[in-house]
């Protein structure tokens, strides 16, 4: 009982971290249909910022708190700008043509990303100041530390404020009409290229998010660390239902929770593949995902 | 006419080029490692070793009758078919001999290319057995090997921990899978129980769920085959932070500065068998010397391969020529004490294993335990 509550805590906390990911992907797919795949380097992009920044204010001596959220805040605000001009760069002028231009321009993106992150910043890891992050809670055998407290509240905070902001606020309006019918809600008055950057934006500032916890949690930061995760996510956006938020949320813990449990209860080598199973299966008897609706009735 | 003139312009050319070649003597080492992917930190290490040799045999009088030593670094990315190309792509640009590669899965494919043209090869980083037992004539070898290496580790779970249970985990590499299963047979032949062998995949951040089983396995050892040292520092934070109580034992991919830099004083108390070092010795120190205020900390092998870049330029110097049976005539005659080791190779072209136990203390690899005489 203890090993599988230790277990559930663990698929918990790595499940948070690839919901907040996996948002990104389908807020993007939601509004302009279109798979980013230089989204998990926006992933990696955060933890880079959140490490030198985080580094910088510790040596001064700033408090724990003060470390965090300016880290935080400072690096979901550089993958924003980030994410709009890679959007400007590599996506606006294409949105006319084939999806398989745009997605060829995201694959090349993401690989210009993360090759500019491996020449600028090094192909050593980079370390976090994981002084900030020791202890936890200790029931019987069953640890848990306070950096998987912090990612799994930080992930329902930022869960609960996005929801807010999307179904709550005239921006969210504004996101879910143009994801509807670009050319109608142009015509009542809706900005959509600026809908667009907004959505990238918030997406890639969650993903940032995402990084820095990562970091924290792990211990380090290198170049190439979006990829990976960046696939799992975008697998937990499809089992979700891609273009839906709460369906993301739900894949993003189901893929987190398969790749633990198979890992600590059948062999750690076939996690990935159990995961990916599970993905395939859904993807079989529900084409559309778990939360998925109708495929033109896609909405932010 | 046109095209008479041509081919006499192109043919004159081609005369100049060689013509031009044969007066200006360049000696050219080639370096083979990862220079991208996870392992890169190495792969940097291996071409600043060879860099740092270059520059000392230049500050020494160099090599008479070449007028240069130049160094040609090549990224294998520890994959066997680019390291093939990049073999290729070395005996094309006219080495003389190669220092490399990294990966026990690189080296292997790329020195049969490079032994077919009777180039000289010495890595400085493989360690599994086959790089030297297949009898190619041009392989040498300057670290251990991971059959040398497992019995250190074994003997020291026995003797020094008086461990009963033993959980190990690799990541499925030939290195650290081969080196994990040299470990399980012989620690079941010295009678230590096996409670568990895992594998967890290159790439992976996150080690919860295996290292939760082995917090409840409650072994005396964690032996941890990594091929990666970040990688290796991720485990030791998880497992800290979970609480596990087993010494661990590392082996040297994980022996490089990087893993106490990342995983801090999660990397406290660790043991790792690595090749044994005298840092007081002279040869050391005008390596040291040399190496930090170029390329910074000296990482796991850039030592090694600093002496073999070292080993093979000493080699035609004293041929006086870059005939490979020549050179490889003084390689085996060599017998002196470089940076890292004592440099004396054998008939099979290894340079024999001293593996030793270190201990990670306040930061620092530090000597701990010798197979051959107990603690330090």
């Amino acid at each position: 009982m203890e090993y599988f509550l230790q277990q559930l805590i663990n698929g918990i906390t790595l499940g948070s971290v690839y919901a907040l990911i996996a948002l990104g992907y389908t807020m993007v797919y939601g509004i302009i249909q279109l798979i980013n795949f230089a989204h998990g380097e926006f992933f990696a992009a955060g933890g880079y910022v959140g490490v030198i920044f985080m580094s910088y204010l510790l040596s001064q001596g700033a408090p724990a708190w003060v470390c965090l959220s300016g880290s935080l805040i400072l690096a979901m605000a550089y993958c924003a700008m980030l994410a709009v001009a890679v959007e400007r760069v590599a996506y606006k002028p294409l949105r006319n043509s084939s999806r398989l231009s745009v997605l060829l321009s995201a694959l090349g993106m993401s690989i210009f990303l993360q090759n500019g992150l491996m020449l600028t910043q090094g192909v050593y890891d980079k370390a976090y100041p994981t002084e900030l992050t020791q202890g936890g809670f200790e029931m019987g055998n069953v640890m848990l530390s306070y950096m998987q407290l912090f990612i799994v509240s930080l992930t329902a905070f930022l869960l609960v404020a996005l929801n807010l902001l999307v179904f709550k606020t005239r921006m969210g309006k504004a996101m879910r009409s143009t994801a509807q019918d670009k050319v109608m809600s142009a015509l009542v008055g809706i900005n959509a290229n600026r809908t667009i950057s907004i959505t990238f934006a918030i997406g890639a500032a969650l993903a940032a998010a995402a990084g820095i916890m990562v970091g924290l949690y792990y211990g380090s930061v290198r170049y190439d660390m979006g990829f990976v995760p960046g696939i799992k996510a975008f697998a937990a956006a499809v089992l979700g239902g891609i273009g839906n938020i709460t369906g993301a949320m739900i894949g993003g813990f189901i893929i987190g929770m398969v790749e633990i449990f198979a890992a600590g209860y059948i062999s750690g080598e076939y996690k990935d593949v159990f995961a990916f199973v599970i993905l395939i299966a859904v993807l079989y008897f529900r084409p559309s995902g778990i939360m998925g609706e109708n495929v033109d009735d896609t909405r932010v | 006419m046109k095209r008479l003139f041509m081919t006499v312009l192109l043919a004159a050319a081609v005369i100049m080029l060689g013509s031009g070649m044969a007066f200006a003597k360049t000696l050219k080492i080639g370096t083979m490692g990862p220079l991208t992917g996870p392992y890169a930190a190495d792969g940097v290490d291996i071409k600043n070793g060879v860099l740092t040799a270059v520059e000392v045999m230049k500050a020494n009088g160099g090599i008479p009758g070449f007028d240069d030593i130049e160094v040609l670094p090549q990224d294998t990315a520890c994959e066997p078919r680019q390291a093939v190309a990049t073999a290729n792509k070395l005996i094309n640009e006219g080495v003389n001999g190669v220092v490399g590669s990294y990966c026990s899965s690189a080296t292997l494919p790329a020195s049969e290319v490079l032994d077919e043209e009777s180039i000289i090869m010495i890595t400085p980083a493989s360690t599994a057995e086959k790089v030297t037992t297949r009898g190619l004539p041009y392989m040498f070898r300057m670290c251990g090997r991971n059959d040398d290496q497992s019995k250190t580790a074994v003997k020291f779970m026995t003797d020094e921990l008086k461990a009963k249970t033993i959980y190990l985990v690799d990541d499925k590499t030939a290195y650290s899978q081969g080196l994990a299963d040299g470990v399980e047979k012989m620690a079941a032949e010295a009678g230590i129980k096996v409670l568990g062998h895992e594998h967890v995949n290159q790439g992976d951040k996150d080690f919860s769920a295996i290292l939760t089983k082995v917090k409840t396995e409650k072994p005396d050892v964690f032996y941890m085959s990594m091929q990666n040292s970040a990688t290796g520092a991720l485990m030791l934070i998880q497992a800290k932070r979970m609480g596990i109580k087993a010494a661990i034992i590392g082996q040297d991919a994980v022996y490089h500065p990087q893993l106490m830099e990342i995983a801090k004083n999660a990397a406290e108390n660790v043991y790792l068998t690595f090749g044994y070092t005298d840092k007081e010795a002279p040869a050391y120190k005008e390596f040291d010397a040399k190496y930090t205020p170029l390329h910074g900390n000296i990482g796991a092998y850039s030592g090694y391969a600093y002496d073999s870049a070292m080993a093979y330029m000493m080699a035609v110097k004293a041929a006086g020529s870059t005939d490979p049976a020549k050179v490889k005539a003084e390689l085996m005659k060599l017998d002196y004490n470089g940076a890292t080791k004592h440099v004396k190779f054998q008939a099979n072209g290894d340079s024999g294993s001293d593996y030793v136990i270190f201990k990670v203390k306040d930061g620092k690899f530090t000597t701990y335990w010798n197979p051959a005489t107990g603690l330090y």
